[in-house]
């Protein structure tokens, strides 16, 4: 149950309560009684405060503490219209009611509550000891009755209040928990995901190798050997934190290629351009891919222009073509001149 | 034509002077002085050498910029040659009035084209910078073709005229017309210099480029 829930539970009981307070009990001694006029007078203003706290409670708005000013008054005219020496017998209606229309219309408020109840049983008080005539005994039983019980109501509303918001910031921890969990779980999988799927032609390459179908005196499995050596370079470089994650994957599979004795040059021009991830991979795989199978020398170029990121390999790499197509936002184009394959992926920025 | 070419070296590199002066020589070029100041390029018999050859980096840290607008100002031909492949560098150069700008990861063979290029007046753009002519996003940049966009993306992809004629489906003359047409119209912005001023009019005289497209 949360604040809001209790604050309107508590209005609405306590509507029930008054109207049923006002209704059963307390108009039979004003009708059975000599009152004064102001005594109906009084009735008719705490009337009006139950229908507009109904209208409240209805819209879900709080209830204006001002509003108590009006069950303050009537309780100045219930008691000054009382009978003589009537105050806190059976006659006195507006003592009790009174009490329940301040905690009505205060009970979100306690010190304000407090205060006017304070106010209310002063003034009783002193009206009973003014007029005299009335037993004291009673008096005190009426008093400590009455309030005990609206207090009561006070100190439970309270109650519930504290236990809801303790309620509330358990459930948020829960929720904080099951959300951190959750995400732990989520970026665990990607990370797996995301490895598997660009780990690509190595793990069939290493069950391969394991189970004795592909050998490595066989020129096929060398170069399989060769692509998988530049994705998996390349992949180690992805989330490496540098000012260019472009050309250093570039030059991450460049420098494989080298190592395998193949002589690049890499030449790069304009501007370092943010590059997403996944356009990076689609960018970086077909000339990877060239530069596995190229013998002697290669050319690598990234070219950054106001629109276009393009990279592109020229190699002398007859035996496996990258493919060309669409994978994305990144276009790819292969061709073959005078033995030379040249392999061009572009990505528009804009 | 052999002995017409003649060529100093500014270079702080004694090995790269030595190597310059050997590449230069199977080509028939002859190189008249070389040293690591300017100041060879100006007094003695590099002052009458047809093409400078400059480097950029001669010691201190700031690139010879000044060295080079003295030359060009004087109406020398002037290769710059640099180890940096930095874009503004490059086109700062060309602003300036350098016939051709070669980096030092570029061989010989480039080296020779652009000497021979710059003792008749012409430009020459080797692949890096024609990479870095690609890659210009300066508001000044001259408009260029679709087509000689791709030449020079090409030809800095491949660092081959004969690639980029089959693949475009060109004359190897025709892509030598696509990259002096596009160094003409870069010669043709910015800051006045004699050898800028002689490639335009070159190219206008040959036809090879309209007043319209400047």
């Amino acid at each position: 149950m949360t604040d809001h829930t209790v604050a309107t539970t508590t209005r609405q009981v306590l509507l029930v309560v008054v109207f049923a307070v006002q209704l059963v009990l307390m108009l039979p001694p004003l009708v059975a009684h000599p009152h004064g006029p102001a005594a109906w007078v009084a009735y008719g203003l705490l009337t009006a405060v139950l229908a507009v706290v109904a209208g409240y409670v209805a819209a879900a708005v709080p209830t204006p503490g001002y509003l108590a000013v009006v069950p303050l008054v009537s309780s100045v005219l219930a008691t000054t219209a009382l009978p003589a020496g009537a105050s806190f017998s059976p006659a006195d209606w507006g003592f009790g009611l009174v009490g329940w229309y301040l905690l009505l219309v205060l009970v979100e408020r306690p010190a304000a509550l407090v205060a006017a109840l304070t106010a209310h049983i002063c003034f009783s008080i002193a009206w009973f000891a003014r007029e005299g005539g009335g037993d004291v005994g009673t008096a005190g039983v009426v008093i400590l009755s009455g309030t005990s019980f609206q207090l009561g109501v006070l100190v439970i509303n309270r109650v519930l209040h504290r236990d809801a918001a303790l309620a509330a910031e358990a459930a948020a921890e829960h929720d904080a928990a099951r959300t951190r969990e959750e995400l732990a779980r989520q970026r665990e999988q990607d990370l797996r995901a995301g490895f598997e799927g660009q780990l690509g032609a190595l793990l069939p390459l290493l069950a391969d190798l394991a189970d004795e179908r592909a050998s490595v005196a066989d020129q096929t499995t060398r170069l399989r050997c060769s692509v998988a050596a530049v994705q998996l370079r390349r992949l180690f470089a992805e989330n490496d934190d540098v000012p260019d994650p472009l050309l250093h994957e570039l030059t991450a599979c460049v420098d494989v290629a080298e190592r395998r004795g193949v002589v690049v040059s890499l030449a790069v021009s304009g501007t370092a351009t943010p590059v997403p991830t996944e356009v990076r991979r689609d960018l970086v795989a077909p000339m990877a891919q060239a530069l596995a199978a190229a013998n002697g020398r290669a050319k690598v170029s990234l070219l950054r222009t106001a629109t276009e990121v393009r990279v592109a390999v020229v190699a002398d790499a007859p035996e496996t073509l990258p493919a060309p197509g669409r994978t994305g936002t990144v276009t790819v184009e292969t061709n073959v001149h005078s033995g030379l394959v040249r392999s061009e992926a572009r990505w528009r920025t804009t | 034509m052999a002995d017409d070419v003649t060529a100093v070296v500014v270079d702080d590199h004694p090995v790269v002077r030595a190597g310059v002066a050997h590449w230069l020589s199977t080509a028939d070029i002859e190189l008249v002085a070389s040293g690591e100041d300017p100041g060879v390029a100006w007094t003695g018999p590099g002052a009458s050498a047809a093409v400078v050859v400059l480097d950029l980096h001669l010691g201190g840290v700031a690139p010879a910029m000044s060295e080079l607008r003295k030359l060009v100002e004087y109406g020398r031909k002037v290769i710059v040659y640099s180890m940096r492949a930095d874009d503004e560098i490059v086109l700062q150069c060309l602003e300036i009035g350098a016939l051709s700008y070669l980096t030092k990861a570029e061989g010989a063979d480039h080296l020779v084209q652009a000497v021979k290029a710059a003792a008749a007046g012409q430009s020459y753009t080797p692949p890096a910078l024609a990479g870095a002519l690609a890659g210009d996003r300066s508001d000044t940049r001259p408009a260029l073709s679709p087509r000689e966009t791709e030449v020079l993306v090409e030809w800095f992809q491949s660092e081959s005229k004969e690639f980029v004629a089959q693949r475009l489906n060109i004359t190897l003359s025709t892509v030598n017309s696509h990259l002096e047409r596009i160094r003409v119209k870069y010669a043709a912005i910015g800051r006045q210099a004699p050898t800028k001023a002689a490639l335009v009019a070159r190219a206008i005289q040959d036809g090879l480029i309209g007043l319209d497209d400047l």
